[in-house]
């Protein structure tokens, strides 16, 4: 294939030093905006916009590149480590990272998490190396009425995240939903939910959100409660990532590469989805489904994966047809025209060396991350040795930062200040933060879907199963209802065997 | 190592007072010109009043790199949302502020109708416009809708089959299926109009064969038209594009429209006239700078440059009749 | 028989309280089963003041419904609260002053949004720093204080020096 003969040529353009400079600079200040919640690539690119019109175009990209990965991965380390994810496809490591950080094993979960991201980062760039006209034709097939299916599909599998309270999870779900209904409707521009609130009007940032029931509703909990001693337990084992942990996490990354770069690359696929669908996944074929909820491995590793590969899915449409899926690809696309460059089906033709040399630097971008974020994952571990009251204090203060620099005025920090007490009475009340954040994400997706393909079909429902994807994906959502209901009658049939495997995995946890 | 960790937390403190200290931003402004006297010497800020990536993020990053020479350093940053109402809001209290300028357009002028927005370009002082960018009215390769005769046909036929894809609720691509509505006599309020949040999403639906026609601004739609992914129907600009030399005009399609999504620069209120006329005059320069020239071929933008009181008729002309056809559509004011 | 009945076990066990019968968790679900069964007759008032835009699902058909929704489950969930708020042992005691705490906290947060264009970032989230940690629980003294302002002062340097966010000042120029 002359695939490898181009990327070879990319990569000896981007192996010289002074790009493997800017790749690092890239990578560190991408890991540090990652790491805050509020401020995320998309912002941090346009800031260096003007920085960059003295860099020729080469070093200038791969730069954004480093960012733009390096966003990925930094915003997975706070979610473990205090239950603050730095960006809204983290949310989910948190749920068992966060509960595996507080039984010690912290460095685990942060290498589990920087191996898949790497290996899921690499799968998907090899991916964008040879699938991408593919992958392309797939991401274009997808209109509203196939989204609405996605949607459903994503929905009937987000049960696994309600958490044991059917009730509660329901009652979370549905003020996520609300809380995402707020501020001006794209279809018809009406304010809806904004009683006259200005800065309500563009809606909540879903950032604000998860740091305002996470890390807030955690601050106040603590002050409420009284920290008393630190709830951390001290590191436990000598390995980093132990043969059982590795042995349960790889093909924990291999199924989060495969669902996120496919559903990264859909122009509405968004990170988050593919690592809702991971973690049910992941919790359904686990044979340690009784760790769910109390720090299970597998947890992490899939839903980190697939946060990663789906970043390098959303470069799929950027690349090959021009298309910008999310911000920060707008950003990166607004990047490429100040160098006079047009992204999309001439791109390789026109500028080939170029796009050859950004796309071996997203291979050298990923084994740099890898080669700073392991070994640092027991330094970042020691993190929670400091006193949980500086530890909160600074939560508190980088979650102000972030939300005055998603929003610029003091109204966005109110709305922080009230989430978070909404956040408090959550957690007093055992309604779990995830599903609120689940609606928060899919709520809104799902009806601005239902409604273009509604007036696409003048008002037939018909439409939501016209078309072979809608078929299959529909197909799939009523399995995922089902498989629940069905499998474990299935065991039950299957008599002692099952059972004796349930009660030595208990009394494993005994011991 | 005990008197290492006591001392620990004062060190970093002093050495990050003299981080802070040792960046401060250097006073490089040009003190004699007449630009820095109407600025009271303070550095110029730019509002894009929307999020990183969208046009008048664009706008504003490239002013800032072409202002460089003019007027040193300038600062742009973002109050995202709502069509650029927020932005406005927020814009019209820096009562006499010369050193503040905002980016605005006419998008802006539909989201204040759309949204009710208890502000409008009334309360600034518009100094100059300074892009254009047309809009093409596509349809998916494969679409047997061949030009926009036909399209027009099938408007006039049954307009609400006729699925139109493009940006924003109120914003450029609404308002323009709306006049083409009217132009071929037909009810704007009953345009099967499907918005989506940006134009990047739009073009996925009318690939996706879904929608029948789309609205796209020509330099966002540009590399999928050449690479015959959308057949271009019509653009909306009153003589056919040099970059599009084949496409017709909405009018010579038979469709008495023309429309283009401008962009320019406001002051706030209460500026003195000379501020006024420096201002403008600094803005007329830089619309003449090689940085300015390159990023506009860039971007695909059309030089649109009018300033003083040419300019302010212009926004009120183009207010009364965006106000007019969104009220039409049953978008603008109840 | 693939359970590796050696393995390590990954979480210590959650100390054994049914939340179901602790007092505070059956009246904070009581409460924000109230809140629900409240917001959602609002939201539906809401969703009645929307236009119709002619389209077969407006934009109130949505909130209409979820208003409904979320009437009903707050009312499900406020009934089932009732009944184990009666059943409900004492369970943890609060902290003295726990609801004034939290008020502390909030009210910290607010005055922070409103002194940030006066008094700049770095004091104002010096400021914030020290006075969440004191209201933690942690100790006084100048360590804190100095923690507080080398961490302020980093963040400002970096996000708005190095990468050119545009944070608030105070006169002072940070």
């Amino acid at each position: 294939m002359d695939q490898i003969g181009l990327l070879l040529d990319g990569f000896v353009g981007a192996l010289t030093p002074a790009h493997l400079l800017w790749a690092l600079i890239g990578v560190t200040i991408g890991t540090a905006v990652g790491v805050l919640p509020g401020i995320g690539p998309a912002l941090t690119v346009a800031l260096l916009l003007p920085i960059t019109f003295r860099l020729e175009a080469s070093s200038a990209l791969i730069l954004f590149a480093g960012i733009y990965y390096g966003g990925m991965y930094g915003g997975s380390t706070t979610s473990i480590l205090l239950n603050t994810p730095g960006e809204s496809a983290s949310i989910i490591a948190a749920i068992e990272g966060n509960k595996m950080a507080r039984a010690g094993r912290a460095a685990s979960a942060l290498a589990t998490a920087a191996i898949g991201s790497f290996v899921a980062g690499t799968i998907g760039t090899v991916g964008l190396t040879f699938l991408a006209p593919a992958v392309a034709g797939f991401a274009t097939s997808f209109g509203p009425p196939e989204y609405v299916a996605l949607m459903a599909v994503a929905f009937t599998t987000v049960s696994a995240l309600l958490g044991p309270n059917l009730l509660k999870g329901l009652a979370g779900l549905l003020v996520g939903v609300t809380v995402g209904l707020i501020g001006i409707d794209s279809q018809s521009g009406q304010p809806r939910l904004v009683f006259g609130v200005e800065s309500l009007l563009d809606g909540i940032d879903v950032v604000i959100v998860v740091v305002a029931l996470f890390a807030l509703g955690e601050t106040f909990a603590r002050v409420m409660t009284g920290i008393g001693r630190s709830t951390v337990q001290p590191l436990r084992g000598r390995a980093v990532l132990s043969r059982s942990d590795l042995r349960r996490s790889w093909p924990a990354w291999l199924r989060g590469t495969a669902l996120g770069f496919p559903i990264g690359s859909l122009p509405a696929g968004g990170a988050e989805i593919p690592t809702f669908l991971s973690y049910t996944v992941e919790k359904r074929l686990s044979r340690h489904r009784h760790e769910f909820g109390r720090g299970a491995i597998e947890g992490v590793a899939g839903p980190e994966a697939a946060n990663n590969a789906a970043a390098a899915g959303v470069l799929v449409p950027l690349l090959t047809i021009g298309l910008p899926t999310s911000a920060t690809a707008a950003v990166i696309l607004t990047a490429f025209q100040s160098y006079g460059l047009q992204p999309g089906p001439a791109l390789f033709e026109e500028s080939g060396p170029l796009v050859w040399t950004l796309i071996a630097s997203l291979y050298v971008g990923n084994v740099m991350l890898l080669v700073l974020n392991l070994p640092l994952a027991k330094v970042w571990a020691r993190l929670l040795t400091i006193p949980p009251y500086a530890i909160y204090a600074a939560v508190l203060m980088f979650a102000a930062l972030g939300a005055y620099a998603a929003g610029g005025t003091a109204s966005d920090l109110i709305v922080l200040c009230v989430l978070g007490l909404v956040g408090l009475l959550m957690r007093e009340a055992g309604i779990p933060p995830a599903p609120a954040v689940v609606g928060l994400i899919l709520g809104p997706l799902a009806e601005q879907q239902l409604r273009r393909a509604l007036i696409l079909s003048e008002g037939d429902p018909a439409i939501l199963v016209s078309g072979p994807i809608t078929v299959v994906l529909w197909a799939a959502a009523v399995l995922s209802l089902l498989v629940p209901v069905v499998l474990p009658i299935v065991r039950r049939r299957r008599g002692t065997l099952a059972g004796a495997a349930a009660g030595s995995g208990r009394s494993g946890e005994r011991g | 190592m005990t008197t290492v960790k006591r001392w620990a937390a004062l060190v970093a403190a002093l050495l990050a007072t003299g981080a802070l200290i040792a960046t401060a931003p250097a006073d490089d402004e040009r003190a004699d010109s007449v630009v820095a006297r109407a600025l009271d010497g303070r550095q110029l800020r730019i509002m894009a009043p929307a999020a990183p990536g969208g046009g008048w993020d664009q706008t504003s990053r490239e002013m800032q790199a072409a202002l460089r020479d003019l007027v040193g350093r300038s600062e742009v940053y973002n109050v995202g949302g709502a069509g650029g109402t927020i932005g406005l809001s927020q814009f019209v209290r820096l009562d006499g502020d010369p050193s503040q300028l905002m980016t605005t357009g006419l998008i802006m002028i539909g989201a204040i109708e759309t949204n009710n927005s208890p502000h409008s370009l009334a309360e600034t002082v518009p100094l100059a416009r300074l892009t254009t960018d047309y809009q093409v009215v596509v349809a998916a390769a494969n679409s047997p809708l061949k030009d926009m005769e036909a399209a027009a046909q099938a408007l006039r036929g049954n307009l609400s089959a006729v699925s139109i894809s493009g940006g924003s609720a109120g914003g450029v691509e609404q308002i323009l299926a709306g006049l083409m509505a009217k132009a071929v006599g037909a009810d704007p309020s009953k345009v099967s109009y499907v918005a989506h949040s940006g134009g990047g999403e739009a073009l996925t639906t009318l690939l996706s064969g879904r929608s029948t026609l789309g609205i796209s601004g020509v330099s966002e739609v540009m590399p999928q038209i050449r690479a015959g992914q959308v057949r271009a129907l019509a653009v909306s600009s009153p003589e056919r594009l040099p970059a599009l030399p084949d496409v017709p005009t909405l009018r010579e399609a038979g469709l008495d429209v023309e429309l283009q999504n401008w962009r320019g620069v406001v002051a706030p209120k209460g500026i003195t006239p000379d501020q006024e006329r420096a201002l403008e005059q600094l803005l007329l320069d830089m619309t003449r700078t090689t940085e300015w020239q390159e990023a506009l071929a860039d971007r695909g933008w059309g030089d649109a440059t009018l300033a003083g009181p040419e300019f302010e008729e212009f926004v009120r002309t183009e207010q009364t009749r965006v106000a007019q056809i969104l009220k039409e559509i049953g978008l603008g004011r109840s | 028989m693939t359970t590796d009945t050696n393995e390590q076990a990954t979480a210590p066990p959650e100390p054994e309280t049914d939340p179901a019968c602790d007092r505070r968790t059956a009246l904070s679900s009581l409460i924000f089963g109230g809140l629900m069964l409240v917001a959602g007759p609002v939201m539906v008032v809401d969703a009645r003041g929307l236009p119709d835009d002619g389209s077969a699902m407006g934009p109130a058909a949505t909130p209409f419904a979820l208003g409904v929704l979320l009437g009903i489950t707050g009312l499900w969930l406020l009934l089932r609260s009732w009944r184990e708020l009666r059943a409900a042992t004492r369970g943890t005691p609060l902290r003295d002053y726990a609801v004034l705490r939290v008020t502390a906290l909030a009210a910290a947060l607010v005055a922070f949004a409103l002194l940030l264009p006066v008094i700049g970032y770095v004091l104002g989230s010096a400021a914030l720093f020290v006075g969440t940690a004191l209201l933690l629980g942690g100790p006084h003294g100048w360590r804190l204080y100095a923690s507080g302002w080398a961490l302020a002062a980093f963040t400002f340097v970096i996000f708005d020096r190095v990468i050119g966010l545009t944070l608030p000042t105070g006169p002072w120029g940070f």
